[in-house]
């Protein structure tokens, strides 16, 4: 709700109203970098192998180059995981120790091209996917390193699939090129559920959009029927017309998962502080499921659906 | 027992009577102070004795006064400020009924300030303190952002008083919160007093008599905020001749017409304001993808009254107010609505049972609604927020001697305050929130004394019990109880004792101090850097305690050159406990009980303030200097890291002035410097999913450059000794003269490319007010 006021606000700002920006550097309070963790579980669908990635903050402002981005990767952390009978340590693995074959695999899943990459990507990774999560399952994170220690908890919980989907015309005027995609779910009653989605736009990267997650107090225990946003049109540089609509004749691929609602937390308030920026906003602090440091430790039960874009 | 009670009752009784002191051969001497070319009632007028200036007291809200003197032979001076004395004969051998007609008293249009007497120097003479009353007419001729006349405004240029940013018509008064600001219009609550996102503000000057601010000694008559009390009156309408006045501005146009209905008896008042904007700009928009885009806000005040006697007569006031916002893009089906607005209406009724008991009855009815519609195929919600009272008021002014003025009565509201309801469709599925509205009755008995003890001593002692009730129906978040509509779900209750002396020094000079204990049962929370009309007020329940609070205040106050110039200084420290906030990580998605967000805490705020105005002459204007400090303390937020608020302001200055250079000139001048609005700065970034995100430093630990802005305005009257039915001015402003660009909002900005491993990070800041010149035609007619 707010942030539809806010984005009202400044359009009507814009419409009569010369406004001034310079560049300004804030003034740090030299508290030093955090340990930031970026972990995931997934059951169900062509789950991912668990994996971590373990790295450090950032000061503030200021331009980062290769060097930045390597230094800020955190190598030879213990890092195990525990679902109450299983212990897994994981194994830290970084691209450039990789074989060609794997390096192309690993920089598919990231989006990004294995030959021009100069990033070392290191990640902690459970290599032979000895804890094969399962939905209804709680995970315990502990990290060790440098003497610090950093744990978490994440549970993944139930999968709830959607019922059905598919590609509408657009609302509003006439156009025959472009499809809004509507999907169907029959909500649990009772639980407190929470949802996140991604989509691949023929093959390539699963991506998010500006809001990718979804709880259910409106619509606890229902079935119904509720539009999904393309986030591959909802970059700056699309045409307005097409923002959150699909192309016909693309093929679409979606990803739909339930997660706990500390891994929606998480999401929202990053999601919420991104978009919750302008006159009268007050600053959000992202909130983490982690302790001794920043990011996320997250579950998910995965469903993934993929079709062409037609109607 | 019984002889028992009769006996308390008659002690009682002899007791009370003995206030009114020496009741033979003394006679009461009562009526109303009005303006003679227009009938309206003049408050805060001092009555005395030309022989004996301590000897007097000053008209109430209705402009009555009541004073007991020795039977004989007494010259009574009537003083307002901008008028000229009035002094009346009277031969006292009985109660006496005396209507005074004052005259201004300086044949101009522009602002009207005369020179006071030593003996009416009421700022040093009575024991209110951190109370300033503004006449519309000097606020009027200030300069104003985009040439509207803004009230609030205005009151922000006051020490104490600290604006909720740039442009905006909201303020801070003495570190209290937002919320903390009672606003009343002809006593009804006004709960959001901003269109336009706050930047004007909904009280039209033209239909407005008096503002008065209570900043530090809140009587016992007011109650349920803890900081300040804004009192406006409306006009009642020139009861002599029919009469408008109106203006062309760059924002809005204004009409205000007013007349007698029975000459003497009854006069009405009808005042228009509206935007147009948007409205000339229509056939622009619909040659755009958002044609039926469009935005403008408007008020309507109207009141009537009428004598029937002089003891009884009875007002009818009203405002309407709408910000009507609509944003559509027909090519996606899409329409987002926002309307929004005040409504209140009340009724009084005077009657003076004798002529020392003056009683009031007020009928109150408000009404604040907020609802935003989101329209798309078949998709739509909409949200519903507002607050709507019913409220009764019996109020009792007692003048027992010249050495007491009593204050009592009762007030009782009905509130009904409804959340962010939400309810909307997809295709055939319905679906809401699990938020509803909640009922609470409120009521408030007080008793208040001005005593003059003796002629250096005054004390007003006060206090005000409280009791609130929130009642059903409602269905307990804690454990589930479900309560029937009336059924009382949570009880609060509170005693306000309300203490302030006055000790003068001489004619000139006095020090006061007070105590001031308040208790608010309904709060706004806002999770922005200034309040929204979306933000929600919700009552104090079973899990909402009521905001409390302490005012502790002490002052010197002089009169220089027989009150030409006032000046004071004031210091006080204020305790607030159980404040609210939204708890760390609070993310509005509107879909819940907002209560459920809250976190509890407590606050404190101390200053000194400096104030010096000069009230006569060509030069007049005030300057206003406070240093203050204002903090929140938080268990649930920081681990309760001591912060300091948003409007916490180390140096506020403002140096408000006119002058009249000819009676066909007047220039004004405002200059505002204040230290900057502290902020919670990004403290480092970090990386999630690809791309950058930010991680804040301690709440509120930066603060931005200090503000400061100089505002010019020059009133031209072309014809200032016209007798002709019509006149006009212009009034040209010219606002940030030097083109200051002070920070509204910050923001940061990221690129960032894996591919390359490069990012970037930056931080802009944002300035929307540039030099901004406008000019105003208004007119008058008769």
């Amino acid at each position: 709700m707010r942030q539809s006021f806010h984005v009202i606000a400044i359009s009507v700002f814009a419409l009569f109203l010369t406004s001034c920006e310079e560049e300004y550097i804030p003034v740090s309070s030299g508290e030093g970098p955090e340990y930031v963790v970026e972990g995931y579980l997934e059951a169900g669908d062509n789950p991912t192998p668990p994996y971590l990635i373990l790295t450090k903050s950032f000061d503030f402002y200021g331009a980062f180059g290769p060097d930045e981005f390597n230094d800020s990767f955190v190598h030879d952390a213990e890092v195990k995981v525990s679902d109450g009978t299983l212990e897994i340590t994981m194994q830290e693995i970084c691209f450039f120790d990789l074989d060609s074959t794997v390096r192309e695999l690993l920089a598919e899943q990231f989006g990004l091209n294995a030959d021009s990459l100069t990033i070392n990507f290191c990640v902690y990774i459970d290599l032979l996917n000895q804890l094969q999560p399962q939905a209804g399952k709680t995970y315990d994170l502990m990290i060790a390193v440098d003497g610090d220690t950093i744990t978490s908890t994440t549970q993944i919980p139930p999968r709830v699939p959607l019922d059905s989907l598919k590609f509408e015309p657009p609302p509003g005027d006439p156009n025959d090129s472009l499809a809004q995609l509507t999907c169907y779910i029959s909500d649990p009653a009772g639980d407190k559920n929470f949802y996140r989605y991604f989509v691949a736009t023929n093959g390539g990267q699963l991506k998010t959009g500006f809001s990718s997650v979804e709880e259910d107090l409106f619509f606890d225990g229902k079935s119904f029927g509720f539009q999904l946003f393309n986030p591959e049109t909802e970059s700056g540089d699309v045409d307005p017309e097409e923002f959150g609509l699909y192309f016909v004749g693309d093929t679409v691929t979606l990803k739909w998962c339930t997660i706990d609602e500390a891994n929606f937390d998480f999401w929202n308030t990053l999601e919420f502080a991104k978009s919750n920026q302008g006159p009268f906003s007050s600053y959000t602090r992202i909130q983490s499921n982690i302790i001794g440091g920043l990011g996320v430790w997250g579950g998910y039960s995965v469903s993934y659906y993929t079709l062409e874009v037609a109607y | 027992m019984r002889l028992f009670l009769q006996r308390t009752i008659l002690a009682g009784f002899m007791c009370f009577m003995s206030l009114a002191g020496h009741a033979q051969a003394r006679h009461t001497i009562s009526g109303y102070v009005k303006d003679d070319q227009t009938g309206e009632t003049l408050i805060g007028a001092n009555v005395y004795l030309e022989s004996d200036a301590k000897t007097g007291t000053v008209t109430n809200t209705y402009g009555f006064f009541s004073m007991t003197l020795p039977e004989g032979v007494h010259r009574i001076v009537v003083s307002y400020l901008g008028y000229q004395h009035h002094i009346e004969e009277v031969n006292l051998v009985s109660n006496v009924n005396l209507n005074i007609n004052m005259v201004q008293g300086i044949e101009m249009q522009e602002v009207v300030v005369a020179a006071k007497g030593e003996e009416e120097d009421e700022n040093v003479q009575s024991t209110s303190m951190g109370r300033v009353s503004l006449p519309i007419e000097q606020i009027k001729v200030l300069p104003a952002l985009l040439g509207e006349v803004d009230i609030l405004k205005t009151i922000q240029l006051l020490p104490g008083v600290s604006s909720a940013g740039e442009g905006s018509a909201g303020f801070y008064v003495r570190g209290g919160g937002a919320d903390q600001n009672l606003v009343l219009l002809d006593e009804a609550v006004v709960y959001n007093s901003g269109h336009f996102l706050g930047f004007f503000s909904v009280f039209n000057s033209d239909a407005i008599k008096n503002t008065t601010l209570i900043k530090g000694g809140i009587p016992a008559v007011y109650g349920g905020r803890l900081s300040s009390v804004l009192d406006i009156q409306m006009k009642e309408g020139n009861n002599q001749n029919f009469q408008g006045e109106g203006g062309i501005g760059l924002i809005s146009s204004r009409l205000t017409l007013e007349g007698p209905i029975v000459k003497g008896k009854s006069s009405f008042l009808v005042s228009g304001r509206r935007t147009y904007g948007f409205d000339l700009a229509q056939p622009f928009i619909r040659q755009t993808d958002f044609a039926g885009t469009n935005y403008f806000f408007y008020d309507l005040n109207a009141k009537m009254n009428y004598q029937f006697s002089q003891k009884d007569r009875i007002y009818l006031s009203g405002y309407f107010g709408r910000d009507v916002l609509t944003f559509a893009q027909p090519g996606r089906d899409f329409e987002f609505t926002l309307p929004y607005g005040n409504a209140t209406a009340t009724f009084r009724w005077n009657h003076l049972f004798t002529e020392k008991l003056f009683f009031n009855l007020s009928a109150i009815y408000n009404d604040y609604q907020f609802k935003a519609g989101f329209d798309q195929e078949e998709f739509n919600f909409d949200i519903f927020s507002g607050v709507r009272d019913f409220t009764a008021k019996f109020d009792f002014d007692y003048f027992p001697s010249n050495d007491h003025q009593v204050k009592t009565g009762i007030h009782a509201t009905k509130h009904r305050l409804t959340p962010n309801i939400i309810r909307g469709s997809a295709g055939d599925t319905e679906f809401e929130n699990t938020a509803t509205a909640k009922y609470a009755n409120e009521y408030a008995i007080y008793i208040q004394d001005d005593w003059k003890i003796n002629p250096w001593f005054r004390v007003n002692l006060g206090l005000r019990g409280t009791l609130f009730q929130q009642t059903g129906p409602y269905t307990s978040g804690i454990n589930g109880e479900v309560y029937e509509t009336g059924e009382v779900v949570q009880t609060y209750s509170s005693l306000e004792p309300r203490i302030f002396i006055n000790t003068t020094l001489n004619p000139n000079a006095s020090i006061k101090a007070g105590v001031t204990s308040t208790t608010q049962y309904l709060h706004l929370v806002s999770n922005s850097s200034s309040t929204l009309p979306a933000d929600v007020w919700v009552p104090s329940s079973e899990i909402v305690k009521p905001q409390r609070g302490w005012q502790y205040a002490a002052g010197y106050f002089q009169n220089i050159r027989r009150g030409m110039y006032e000046a004071s200084i004031e210091a006080y420290y204020k305790s607030l406990q159980d404040q609210i906030d939204y708890r760390e990580s609070y993310v509005d998605n509107s879909v819940d009980q907002v209560e459920n967000e809250f976190v509890f805490g407590s606050g404190e705020a101390y200053g000194l303030e400096f104030f010096i105005r000069k009230n006569s002459g060509k030069l007049n204007g005030w300057i206003g200097y406070t240093l203050s400090r204002t903090d929140r303390t938080f268990p649930d937020i920081e681990n309760g890291r001591t912060y300091p608020t948003t409007y916490d302001r180390t140096h506020d200055l403002s140096f408000v002035s006119n002058y009249n250079i000819s009676p066909k000139l007047i220039a004004g001048v405002v200059f505002v410097y204040a230290t900057g609005k502290s902020y919670t700065p990004p403290e480092r970034v970090y990386l999630i999913d690809g791309e950058l995100q930010t991680d804040y430093g301690p709440r509120n630990s930066q603060r931005l450059e200090p503000y400061h802005r100089l505002d010019l305005s020059l009133t031209w009257i072309p014809n200032p000794t016209s007798k002709k039915n019509f006149t006009s001015e212009w009034v040209f402003s010219v606002y940030n003269a030097y083109n200051r660009q002070n920070t509204f909002f910050l923001y940061t900005d990221y690129e960032t490319d894996l591919q390359s491993g490069t990012a970037e990070v930056k931080a802009y800041k944002v300035s929307i007010f540039p030099i901004l010149p406008s000019v105003t035609w208004n007119f008058k007619f008769k």
